[in-house]
């Protein structure tokens, strides 16, 4: 039953109109990277890789996931077709963890298709000698169930999640990897970027260091923050899960 | 089959269900009740998917709420007109059978039979989205029985549909109940509630007003006399005799000629005596009807004006 649900689910988040708006941003990475590399020719591809993918691609991973998990559980509600999945022979818990498991494959194949894109668009034709790309990869995995994870959970304890996932997304996660002291590790961006081991670009543009987290201090380690990524997703999924199981979740707009 | 046992259910401040006890037997019941009754309230704590605030609810002895081993006996069609607009109502339909454990060909197969049997096998091809009100209300109740549940509960299901439509589903639901289902159906429109069952729960702002058979309920409530309308030849004749039997408390001349109108208690024990009176006396009757002998008088006399 798993199995069925989770490719239910996969059908669903993988249909043309959901997917085709993300493709043509994402390939809209890649025609920055083109430019970028362009006009500023003094820079290393690797930094200019590393610094667009930090700025642009793992900025759209988690707002990918607060849009694609939010609606795991959230979607169905606003749109009154709850009813239906929570009166089939289904056990919740599995119900949920199906359609998370589709929702964080369908990101993460967005995300190395952008990474792939952003690869192409500044190395160009030698796009698979992007030494970063396979780290970058490995990053947006243990991203991908960490955003989804945190974002799924949220959905579940207040109404239209989308707002405070998106203020987690685009405020805190770009705030926090800047600040002093060790704030940064309650942001998984920082640890994404601990996976990535981008090359740091002294004398870069300061706006966009800031935005790629680069004026904090990160000393965790790519195997720490794996790890820490890792716990943190199976804890708000185990949560999420009980939660889904012991709390109501009805049509909204129709109690009477 | 279903039991509730002081059931109550709040919003917060709201109450949507007041300290409700029954059971609910097999066969068709209708859940009758105005808007804001408690109607869906109570559906959705059957179908699991509300928590009573205090109280028990029992679904062939199990718990119903998130329990997967009720849902395999339950089939529910909600009152929401909500589809996933994009699908094709077989599409629907077989994804719901899917998730009722069928397999692939097991769901294909009962997909094309629950269509056959809501009318839809010709058209579901098409999206959801452009369906009917009617066509909608088919494709919610082909997945509310894709499983071949023993109790299914519909949530309005009549809303919608046309005169003929509503026929064939209520025939279909007279079939259900036959092949010894529960099938309770919710609707606040009394005349549909009366052509598909005498078997009703009467609930208002949250109570359990009545339930049982129709004519049981209106036989027991003393306060208002069953009204009996009687065509006769001869009224002055017969309205003599009428006033002399013990159970008539009062008789009335209508405009209309030939036609008596009697207050009576006891019904039964009033028409045991109409038969003796008729053949004793020789008085000629053309037809003898009861007006408020129905849904709608003992709603009026229950919850009020």
């Amino acid at each position: 039953m798993f199995a069925f649900l989770f490719t239910s689910a996969l059908k669903d988040f993988a249909r043309a109109r959901r997917i085709i708006p993300w493709i043509i941003v994402l390939v809209g990475v890649g025609a920055i990277g083109v430019a970028w590399k362009s006009l500023d020719t003094s820079r290393a591809m690797d930094e200019v890789y590393g610094e667009l993918s930090s700025v642009l691609l793992f900025r759209i991973l988690a707002l990918c996931s607060a849009i694609f998990t939010t609606a795991i559980v959230s979607q169905e509600v606003e749109q009154k077709t709850i009813s239906y999945l929570l009166t089939r022979p289904i056990k919740r818990r599995d119900l949920l963890l199906a359609r998370y498991a589709a929702a964080c494959v369908v990101v993460f194949g967005l995300g190395i298709f952008g990474a792939i894109s952003l690869s192409i668009g500044v190395y160009g034709s030698n796009f698979a000698s992007n030494p970063i790309l396979m780290r970058d990869v490995m990053g947006m995995a243990f991203g991908t169930a960490a955003y989804g994870a945190v974002f799924l959970l949220v959905s579940l304890f207040i109404n239209r999640a989308m707002l405070v996932c998106l203020l987690y997304a685009f405020g805190w996660e770009t705030a926090i990897p800047n600040m002093p002291g060790e704030l940064y590790y309650t942001s998984i961006f920082s640890y994404t970027q601990a996976i990535a081991q981008h090359p740091s670009a002294p004398g870069g543009n300061a706006l966009l260091g800031l935005l790629s987290g680069e004026m904090g201090i990160n000393t965790l380690s790519k195997s720490t923050a794996m790890t820490g990524l890792a716990v943190f997703s199976v804890l708000c999924c185990a949560l999420a899960a009980w939660w889904f199981t012991q709390f109501e979740y009805v049509p909204r707009e129709d109690a009477e | 089959m279903i039991t509730f046992d002081r059931v109550s259910r709040w919003y917060g401040q709201v109450i949507g269900l007041n300290d409700v006890s029954c059971e609910i037997p097999t066969g068709l019941t209708a859940l009758l009740g105005v808007n804001g009754a408690g109607k869906s309230t109570l559906m959705r704590l059957v179908t699991g998917q509300l928590r009573p605030t205090t109280g028990s609810v029992r679904v062939m002895g199990m718990e119903p709420f998130a329990n997967p081993e009720v849902y395999k006996i339950l089939g529910y069609c909600p009152d929401i007109d909500s589809f996933y607009e994009y699908m094709s109502g077989r599409r629907f339909v077989r994804l719901l059978g899917r998730m009722a454990g069928y397999s692939q060909s097991e769901a294909n197969d009962r997909t094309e039979q629950m269509l056959q049997r809501v009318g839809m096998a010709d058209r579901a091809h098409k999206p959801i989205a452009g369906y009917s009100k009617g066509m909608r209300q088919r494709i919610k109740l082909a997945q509310a029985m894709i499983h071949d549940p023993k109790i299914i509960l519909l949530d309005e299901p009549l809303n919608g549909l046309d005169p003929l439509g509503r026929r064939e589903f209520i025939d279909l639901l007279a079939e259900l109940a036959d092949e010894g289902r529960s099938i309770i159906v919710s609707s606040h429109i009394l005349y549909e509630v009366e052509q598909m069952t005498k078997s009703i729960l009467l609930l208002h702002r949250g109570r359990l007003l009545a339930t049982g058979d129709l004519r049981v309920i209106r036989s027991l409530i003393d306060k208002h006399p069953h009204q009996i309308r009687i065509e006769t030849q001869d009224p002055r004749r017969a309205a003599p005799l009428f006033a002399a039997m013990p159970n008539v408390v009062s008789l009335t001349f209508t405009l209309e000629p030939n036609v008596l109108e009697l207050q009576a208690k006891d019904p039964d024990s009033f028409y045991d005596r109409l038969a003796g009176l008729v053949l004793d006396e020789s008085l000629p009757l053309y037809r003898v009807s009861s007006p408020d002998n129905n849904l709608e008088s003992v709603f009026r006399y229950l919850v009020g004006p």
